[in-house]
């Protein structure tokens, strides 16, 4: 693999050089010390930019908003003429975590099989991503992405990744992209001797080992293949489970949706937004009929399918050991805790 | 690259009641090229839009042997269907696809066809029934079994009466609640068993229905020696995308809206027994 180096320092450099070119998106700290994955304004690029933390800080939403709206136009009709909504920008992707980079590579292929989603696929179109993951969690009860084989670092299928060894980045190129934007804005970044490369393998052994929460996928896995787990563990989570929603609108991985129509003025417009199968009126259908109408049977769904279903389809689990889906639960349920419960 | 979100307009040229609440409309596409291209399967589904109410999927009724035009036969029930029933002829809907996979046609050839359906069950069949009808060389005998709650709300009255005119075929008829001047069958629809002879001999079968009408109907298809692999099963789910996208219609790991609408009893029995209710 082809590596670089970077200075700490000129990463905000490199980023407003780049912010020309490409929309870039960064975590960046909010009001009240939150991390969120932000687009920074280019009109007011040096401001944000002092904002963009590279520190292994939670991320409590994933980037998946930037292909897959929570909400979104698909098109407007006026005195009968359609009007498909378009959006493509060129998106530099920076600071994202491996996790969160394999979660949007398997929701690429999912809006590419059978029928192609245009809406999805033209988001992604001219994309690069730069990933800097963490060297320990932020959260050791909630992380868990070296079980799901996620990360924290990547081997192969990424543009660039980013590893701290101290005052500098050693940068990894992965891909033909990642080498063309090296190329590019190469005044920034400088050749790296071996024992810089080697230095870096060491800062990601030791990350790999700074993860404790381990939990045992392809155990689960194996017991759904066989029999399913008893009703009861799942008659258990939906005594507990409220059925907000909440792990499902920050799994990187959820994609399910509504589709809904709008008048404004002269215009119809159609909509889709976040749906979920956590809720009761997502199955039930208009004569009242509701194949999954016990909450029990909605719990089992979502486990179901992100473990057993997707891993049947694709040979990967729909599960990348985000933890978010534990953190945001109001009653401190999930994944790890489901498949902890099943291979205890 | 193609957006299959993109519906395209169509004009409604003729309305028929079928019963108090149901309706079968015809509709044209206006655009020619999309009219004369436009090819689907027997029991295909488009995703019918009312602009500002929203899009349902609904079965095609008509034959893809009758070209030019297509009809669909609609409940109101939901928000859409009800927005349907609303239109007047001449009015325009927007509809993509066709989508979902089909009911067997050419495998079914040389065979018996048998047909189950109940209430709104039989548009779907009915597409199936007459590309069997338009080819009836193609076909040994053809019966159809059809029941509803009440006279009035059997679909297709006089399209039936034809039905059993036709040479080798049989149709049976029964009612949950009879009316004045009701001669036929009384209960449901697998009551009909005991009127015909029902083989499962070089016999493919086709059921459509509401589920519980559908789990009785295996069950006594199973005992009459039918083969899991030929009955076919037409299943419902709500769906919102028909392209295997939203979700909302997953079973197990299917979507019923790419890998189904129709499903034979053996594909059936392997999806998750409580992700079924039949």
């Amino acid at each position: 693999m082809k590596s670089a180096l970077i200075n700490k320092s000129d990463i905000r450099l490199l980023l407003k050089e780049a912010s020309r070119e490409w929309n870039i998106y960064a975590p960046l700290e909010v009001q009240g010390g939150d991390v969120n994955f932000c687009c920074l304004p280019k009109e007011n690029i040096k401001e944000a930019l002092n904002r963009v933390t590279l520190d292994d800080k939670w991320i409590p939403v994933p980037p998946k908003d930037l292909f897959f709206p929570q909400l979104e136009s698909l098109f407007e009709i006026k005195k009968n003429k359609i009007e498909e909504t378009v959006e493509y920008s060129k998106k530099l992707l920076f600071g994202i975590k491996a996790y969160d980079y394999q979660g949007i590579l398997f929701s690429d292929e999912f809006f590419k099989r059978t029928f192609q989603d245009n809406y999805y696929l033209s988001r992604t179109k001219d994309r690069l991503v730069i990933i800097k993951s963490c060297l320990t969690p932020p959260r050791q009860n909630a992380c868990f992405c070296t079980s799901a084989k996620t990360g924290p670092f990547l081997d192969k299928d990424f543009d660039i990744q980013l590893v701290d060894i101290g005052e500098a980045y050693l940068v990894e190129i992965g891909s033909k992209r990642g080498e063309d934007f090296i190329l590019k804005y190469k005044r920034f970044f400088k050749l790296c001797s071996n024992s810089e490369v080697d230095k870096a393998l060491t800062v990601k052994e030791k990350a790999v080992d700074s993860i404790e929460l381990k939990i045992d996928f392809s155990r689960a896995v194996e017991l759904m293949k066989g029999k399913e787990p008893p009703e009861e563990i799942y008659k258990k989570i939906a005594q507990r489970c409220i059925h907000c929603g909440g792990c499902i609108y920050v799994c990187p991985t959820c994609t399910c949706f509504n589709v809904f129509d709008d008048k404004e003025n002269e215009a119809m417009i159609r909509y889709r937004n976040w749906d979920t199968c956590v809720f009761e009126g997502f199955t039930r259908e208009a004569s009242g009929f509701n194949p999954r109408e016990t909450k029990w049977l909605r719990a089992s769904r979502r486990y179901e399918h992100k473990l057993w279903y997707d891993y049947k389809t694709t040979g990967k689990s729909g599960c990348v050991g985000c933890g978010r889906c534990l953190t945001s639960c109001p009653v401190e349920l999930g994944m790890s805790k489901f498949i902890q419960e099943i291979t205890a | 690259m193609k957006n299959e979100y993109i519906p395209y307009p169509a004009i409604i040229e003729a309305i028929q009641t079928e019963s108090f609440d149901t309706r079968t409309l015809k509709v044209r596409f206006k655009d020619k090229r999309l009219r004369d291209s436009f090819d689907y399967k027997p029991g295909q589904f488009v995703e019918i839009s009312v602009l500002g109410a929203g899009e349902a999927p609904i079965s095609i009724t008509s034959s893809p042997s009758r070209k030019g035009f297509l009809e669909f036969t609609v409940r109101a029930v939901g928000k859409v269907t009800k927005a349907i029933h609303k239109l007047k002829v001449g009015d325009t809907v927007y509809l993509r696809g066709p989508y979902g996979n089909s009911f067997p046609f050419e495998e079914a050839k040389n065979r018996n066809l048998l047909f189950v359906a109940g209430g709104i069950g039989l548009p779907p069949l009915r597409s199936v029934i007459n590309m069997a009808f338009d080819n009836r060389d193609d076909f040994g005998n053809i019966k159809i079994l059809y029941g509803a709650k009440a006279p009035d709300e059997l679909c297709f009255k006089e399209e039936l009466k034809i039905w059993q005119g036709i040479p080798q075929a049989e149709v049976l008829l029964t009612v949950d609640k009879p009316a004045n001047g009701w001669k036929g069958n009384i209960g449901v629809v697998t009551t009909l068993w005991k009127k015909t002879e029902i083989s499962p001999k070089d016999a493919i079968a086709y059921v459509c229905g509401p589920p519980i009408m559908i789990k009785f109907v295996l069950q006594k298809l199973l005992e009459s020696g039918f083969k899991p692999d030929n009955i076919y099963v037409s299943l419902e789910r709500y769906m919102k995308c028909g392209i295997g996208k939203c979700g909302h219609c997953n079973i197990g790991d299917k979507f019923a809206c790419i890998d189904g609408p129709v499903f034979s009893f053996g594909q059936i029995k392997e999806l998750p027994d409580k992700e079924r209710e039949i």
